[in-house]
C-alpha cells in the first residue's frame, strides 16, 4: 500500500472513500441478488432431482418485475447523488490557499510557487529517479527525493493550476493517496486543490499514457509542518531544512551520482559501485603495472611495476576481493605508502577500499578516467558536500 | 448422404472447381461466418499471446525482457487487434451470419454477394490496420505506441500513422455498417411467415439491435478522419493545440464511435445468453418482451454517455453531471436482463452441460464487470479510478468476461449444428474451469491494485503493487492453458466426434429444425410457418416439432 493511502489526511479522500465504499457494499448486495439465486438455482433443480412434470412454464410476475427494476434504480440515483457529491469537493475551489503552477512534460513534473517575501520565486522539479530494488526487494537505489518534490504546508488549501507545454501532450496529475486526478492539457489550465491534514509524504503519478517514461514520470508530495514549509518558503534555499537536502544520500542525489554509481549493492552501473571501492582486479593489476597519478595526491605518482608477475596477481585478487582474509606477503610492496593494513595515509595516499573526503573532492573536481569511460568533473560540488558524502560512504558501508 | 454446406457452395463469381476457390468465393452465410471465425481467432492469439508477454514484464518491477517503448508498442498491439479486429466484428460476424439466417427460416441473408464482399472488406481492413502500426519515422520503421485509443495530440505528433489507423478504422466501419445494413433487411425481410417481431429468438433481438448501432455509430469514425486529414494536410488546427485545435474534441469524436461500439459488442453476447438460459433449464424465458426491449433500450440509451470517458479530461462539471446520470441508465435494463435469466431457472430443470456452465460462469464475471462499471460511472469516485487498474480490470471483466465467454459459450452451444459433431463433454467442462478461475485470479487482483493507486499502461511500478502483478500473472497462465485446452478440446471433437444428429440439446429455435446436419447449402427444406413462441416447452421437451420437410408433426 502506497505511503499515506490510509490516513485520510485529506478531506477529499475521506468523501470520496465514503462515495466508494457506499457503493462497494450495495454493489456486494446487488452482485449477492444475482448470483446466490442463480447458484441456489441451479442446485435446487438440478437435473436429477427434477421430474418433466414438476417444470413449470413461469413467464411473468408483475410484482417482482416491478420490485427488480425500481429498487436497482433507486439504488442507481443514490450511486449518482454520492458520484456528484464529491465530484463537488474535488471541484469546488477554496476561496483562498496557497496558489501553485504545475507544468507538465514528457516526463517529469515542475512546480513554481508564488514569489515570497524577499521576492524569490521557488521553481522545484524535474525528472525523478525512482527507488529501485533488487529481486528481493532489497532496495539498490533511493530515487532522487529532494529538489523535484512538491513541499506543502500541512492544513492549509493548495490550488493547483496545470498546464502542458503547448507542443506537449496530454498527461494526468494523480494522487492516489488523496484519490484525486486531473488531465493536464497542452494549451489549458485544469485545476485541483487539496488540504492534507498529516505531515507526510505521498506519491504522485501520471495517470495519461504519454509515451516512453510514461511510468517513470512521477514525484512527491511532501507535507510539511507549517512552520517548517514557512521558513522554507521564505529562503531562497531549493529544499527546506530536514532530511531532503543536507544528507549525504540527498547530496548524491541531487548531483546525479546515482545514476551512475550503486550505493548500497556491489552492483556496477556505469561507474563502479560506491558501497565500498571496490575496483575489479583488472583495475588493480593496470595501476600496480602502469603505476597512477590521476588523484593529485601529496606523495605524486606511483611508479609502475611495485610488484610483478604472480605477486602482483595475488595483490590485485586480495584488494579487490575488499582485503579480506589473510593479507597475503606479497602485500608489504604496498604497506609502504598505503599503510600495514592498507587504508591509505589521510592526505598522502588513499584508502584502498575506501573513498575519503581528499579522494572524493579530487574526483568531483578533475573527473576520473575509469575503466568504461571518462567521469566528468563535478566542480561545483562544495567542500561541505564532499565531506557530507564521504561521512555517508563510511556508513553505508 | 445428403450434401452439406460443406460440400457444396454458391460463389459471388462464376462456379470455381477448387475447394479452395470455393470458400474464397463463397456467399454462404454459414461459410463467411466459419471464414470471420477462423480470421478472429488467429488475430485472437496473436494478441493474447502479446498480453502474455506484458504479463511477464510486470511480474517484477524495473525491466526485465522489455524496455519501456516495446512495452508500449505491445500493449497497443493488443488493443488494437482485440478491440478493431476481434471484439468488434465479434458475435455478429461469426454467429449473426451462421446462425441468425438460420433462426429466422431464412435460406441466407438479404444481400449474399454483399456479405462475401463485406468479409473481403474486413480482411482489407485488418491489412490496413496491422501497416499502420509500423511508420517509419527517425530513419527507422517503428511501431505505434499510442494504445488503441489514439489519443491527441500523442497520437499525431509522435510521427505514428494516425491517419493509416483511422483509414483502416473507416474501412473496418464500413464493414461493420454494411453487415449491420445486410442484417437489418434480412431481419425485416426474410423472416418466415407468421415470426413477427416478438416471435423472433432473442438472439436476433441482439443481433438487430446491434445493428442499429453499427448502421448509426460508426460513421462517426468517418468525421473524425476528415477531422485527421485536414489537420493533417492541411494545417487546420482540429485536434493538436499547437495549431490552436482542442485534444479533448479528439476523444469527444473518439467515444462517441468506440461508447456504442462496446454495446454493440454485449448485445449479441446477451442474445447468446437468452438462447442457453431457456433451453438448459428447459422451460420458456422469463420476460421475453423485456428482455428483447432492454436491448433496444440499452443501444438507444448507449448513444448518450459516451462523455463519462472524460471525467477526468478537464469537462465542464455540468457535462460531467449529465453523462453521469445517463449512465446509470444503461445499468437499470441490464441488471433487469440479469433477473430474467435467474428467473428463468426458477422451477425449470437445470442441464449443466457446457454451454450452460459458460453462461453461468458469465452471470458472475459479467455482474462484477457490470457493478464496477457502475462504481467508475460515479464522477467522484471515477476522478480516483480512471486510468487506473480498476478501470482496466473492469474492462476485462465486462468485454472478456462478458462478451468473449458468451462467445465461447456460444461456439460450445451451436458447434453440433456448425460442424455436425460433438466435443467431449468432459474435457469441455474442464476446460470451461480452467479459463474461469484463471480469468478471475488474473483480473480480479487489479481491482485492488487500481484502488489503491496502480495506473494502467505502465511498465514499470512502485513496489508496493507487486504481489498483484505476481497473483495476476499466475492466474494469466491458468487462463492461457485452459484457452488452449478449449481450443484444443474443440479441435478434436471437430476431427473425431460423433455425430451429433440434428437437435442435440433438444431446443426450440429453428435452427435445430434443419433436415440435416450439418446443414445443407440453402437451410430449411421449406420455409416453416411460424405461428409459437420461440422458446415453447412442455414438461421439458419442445412443443413444436418438424418432420424433414418442415411439416409440423407435433
Amino acid at each position: 500500500m502506497l505511503e499515506g493511502f490510509n490516513t485520510s489526511g485529506a478531506v477529499i479522500a475521506a468523501h470520496i472513500d465514503q462515495a466508494f465504499w457506499v457503493n462497494f457494499w450495495v454493489s456486494i448486495v446487488l452482485f449477492c441478488s444475482v448470483v446466490l439465486p442463480m447458484l441456489y438455482f441451479a442446485w435446487k433443480f438440478r437435473e436429477s432431482k427434477v421430474k418433466n412434470e414438476n417444470i413449470e412454464n413461469i413467464t411473468h410476475h408483475t410484482g417482482l418485475e416491478i420490485t427488480w427494476t425500481v429498487i436497482p434504480t433507486i439504488m442507481l440515483i443514490v450511486f449518482f447523488w454520492y458520484g456528484y457529491d464529491s465530484m463537488k469537493t474535488v471541484r469546488t475551489m477554496p476561496d483562498s490557499g496557497i496558489a501553485i503552477n504545475v507544468e507538465g512534460s514528457k516526463w517529469k513534473w515542475r512546480y513554481e510557487y508564488p514569489a515570497n517575501e524577499a521576492g524569490h520565486v521557488h521553481k522545484l522539479g524535474g525528472a525523478y529517479i525512482k527507488q529501485k530494488q533488487d529481486e528481493n526487494g532489497k532496495v539498490i537505489e533511493e530515487g532522487t527525493m529532494g529538489k523535484s518534490a512538491l513541499y506543502v504546508p500541512v492544513d492549509t488549501n493548495i490550488i493547483l493550476s496545470m498546464t502542458a507545454p503547448i507542443d506537449d501532450v496530454i498527461h494526468s496529475f494523480y494522487i492516489p493517496s488523496l484519490r484525486m486526478k486531473e488531465d493536464v492539457v497542452p494549451g489549458r489550465t485544469t485545476k485541483l486543490w487539496f488540504n492534507v491534514g498529516t505531515v507526510g509524504e505521498y506519491d504522485i503519478e501520471c495517470a495519461e499514457y504519454c509515451g516512453t517514461d510514461h511510468s517513470y514520470m512521477y514525484s512527491r508530495l511532501v507535507v510539511l509542518p507549517k512552520a517548517e514549509y514557512e521558513a522554507w518558503f521564505n529562503s531562497t534555499e531549493d529544499t527546506p531544512k530536514g532530511n531532503y537536502a543536507t544528507s549525504g544520500d540527498a547530496v548524491l542525489q541531487l548531483h546525479g551520482c546515482k545514476s551512475c554509481h550503486a550505493i548500497e549493492t556491489d552492483k556496477v552501473l556505469v561507474g563502479p559501485t560506491l558501497k565500498t571501492r571496490t575496483l575489479t582486479s583488472e583495475q588493480v593489476l593496470d595501476v600496480i603495472n602502469n603505476g597512477q597519478n590521476k588523484l593529485g595526491y601529496d606523495m605524486g605518482a606511483m611508479p609502475a611495476g611495485l610488484a610483478t608477475g604472480a605477486d602482483a596477481q595475488e595483490i590485485a585478487a586480495y584488494v579487490a576481493g575488499g582485503m579480506k582474509g589473510a593479507q597475503p606477503a606479497s602485500f608489504a610492496a604496498c604497506s609502504s605508502c598505503h599503510g600495514e593494513d592498507g587504508k591509505g595515509m589521510y592526505g598522502m595516499s588513499p584508502n584502498l577500499v575506501e573513498y575519503d573526503a581528499q579522494l572524493l573532492s579530487n574526483v568531483l573536481k578533475h573527473g576520473k578516467k575509469g575503466i568504461i569511460g571518462n567521469m566528468p568533473a563535478f566542480p561545483y560540488v562544495s567542500d561541505e558536500e564532499v565531506s557530507a558524502i564521504a561521512e555517508y560512504l563510511q556508513n553505508t558501508k | 448422404m445428403s450434401k452439406s454446406y460443406f460440400d457444396e457452395t454458391h460463389c459471388a463469381i462464376g462456379h470455381p472447381k477448387s475447394t479452395f476457390m470455393q470458400w474464397m468465393l463463397t456467399v454462404d452465410h454459414k461459410r463467411i461466418g466459419l471464414m470471420y471465425a477462423a480470421v478472429m481467432f488467429t488475430f485472437f492469439f496473436i494478441a493474447v499471446a502479446t498480453a502474455l508477454a506484458m504479463r511477464f514484464e510486470l511480474f517484477a518491477p524495473g525491466a526485465q525482457y522489455m524496455d519501456g517503448d516495446t512495452f508500449n508498442q505491445a500493449f497497443t498491439l493488443h488493443g488494437v487487434i482485440m478491440v478493431f479486429l476481434f471484439i468488434i466484428p465479434g458475435i455478429p460476424a461469426v454467429f449473426g451470419n451462421i446462425v441468425m439466417p438460420l433462426m429466422i427460416g431464412a435460406k441466407d441473408v438479404s444481400f449474399p454477394r454483399l456479405n462475401w464482399f463485406t468479409f473481403w472488406l474486413y480482411i482489407v481492413g485488418c491489412i490496413v490496420a496491422l501497416s499502420s502500426l509500423f511508420n517509419f519515422s527517425d530513419g527507422a520503421f517503428n511501431f505505434a505506441d499510442t494504445g488503441w485509443t489514439f489519443y491527441a495530440p500523442y497520437s499525431l505528433n509522435t510521427g505514428t500513422n494516425v491517419i493509416t489507423t483511422l483509414v483502416a478504422a473507416f474501412i473496418l466501419g464500413m464493414a461493420s455498417i454494411l453487415t449491420g445494413l445486410n442484417f437489418l433487411v434480412t431481419i425485416h425481410r426474410l423472416r418466415a411467415p407468421g415470426m413477427d417481431f416478438f416471435k423472433m429468438p432473442l438472439f436476433v433481438w441482439g443481433i438487430y439491435a446491434t445493428a442499429w448501432i453499427q448502421l448509426l455509430a460508426t460513421p462517426v469514425v468517418g468525421i473524425t478522419l476528415i477531422l485527421a486529414i485536414l489537420e493533417k494536410f492541411f494545417g487546420i488546427g482540429i485536434f493538436d493545440p499547437s495549431k490552436g485545435g482542442d485534444p479533448v474534441l479528439f476523444q469527444h469524436l473518439f467515444w462517441i464511435y468506440s461508447h456504442p461500439a462496446v454495446y454493440l459488442m454485449i448485445l449479441p453476447a446477451f442474445g447468446i445468453m437468452s438462447e442457453i438460459i431457456p433451453v438448459f433449464s428447459r422451460r420458456e424465458v422469463f420476460g421475453y418482451r423485456t428482455i428483447a426491449l432492454s436491448s433496444a433500450s440499452i443501444a438507444g440509451i448507449g448513444y448518450l454517455v459516451w462523455g463519462h470517458h472524460l471525467y477526468t479530461s478537464g469537462m465542464s462539471d455540468l457535462a460531467k453531471t449529465i453523462f453521469s446520470f445517463l449512465t446509470f441508465f444503461v445499468a437499470v435494463p441490464t441488471g433487469v436482463k440479469f433477473y430474467d435469466w435467474v428467473a428463468t431457472m426458477y422451477k425449470g430443470k437445470i442441464v449443466l452441460s457446457t454451454p450452460m456452465l459458460w453462461a453461468l460462469g458469465t452471470m458472475v464475471t459479467f455482474a462484477i464487470g457490470g457493478l464496477t462499471g457502475v462504481t467508475i460511472a460515479m464522477v467522484g469516485v471515477d476522478i480516483h479510478l480512471q486510468d487506473t487498474y480498476y478501470t482496466v480490470a473492469h474492462f476485462h471483466y465486462a468485454i472478456l468476461g462478458g462478451v468473449v465467454f458468451l462467445l465461447f459459450a456460444g461456439m460450445h452451444y451451436w458447434f453440433p449444428l456448425i460442424t455436425g459433431k460433438m466435443y467431449n463433454e468432459t474435457h469441455a467442462k474442464i476446460a470451461f474451469w480452467l479459463n474461469f478461475i484463471g480469468f478471475n485470479v488474473l483480473w480480479f487482483p487489479m481491482f485492488i491494485a487500481g484502488y489503491l493507486g496502480m495506473p494502467r499502461r505502465y511498465f514499470d511500478y512502485l513496489p508496493e503493487f507487486q504481489i498483484y502483478h505476481q497473483i495476476s500473472f499466475w492466474g494469466a497462465i491458468i487462463f492461457i492453458t485452459g484457452l488452449a485446452y478449449m481450443f484444443y478440446v474443440l479441435i478434436q471433437g471437430w476431427r473425431k466426434g460423433e455425430s451429433a444428429g440434428v437437435n442435440p440439446w433438444r431446443a426450440t429455435t429453428l435452427e435445430w429444425h434443419l433436415p440435416t446436419s450439418p446443414p445443407p447449402l440453402e437451410n430449411h427444406t421449406k420455409v416453416p410457418y411460424v405461428d409459437f413462441n420461440p422458446y415453447e416447452y412442455h414438461h421439458g421437451e419442445p412443443v413444436v416439432k418438424f418432420d424433414e420437410n418442415m411439416k409440423r408433426i407435433d
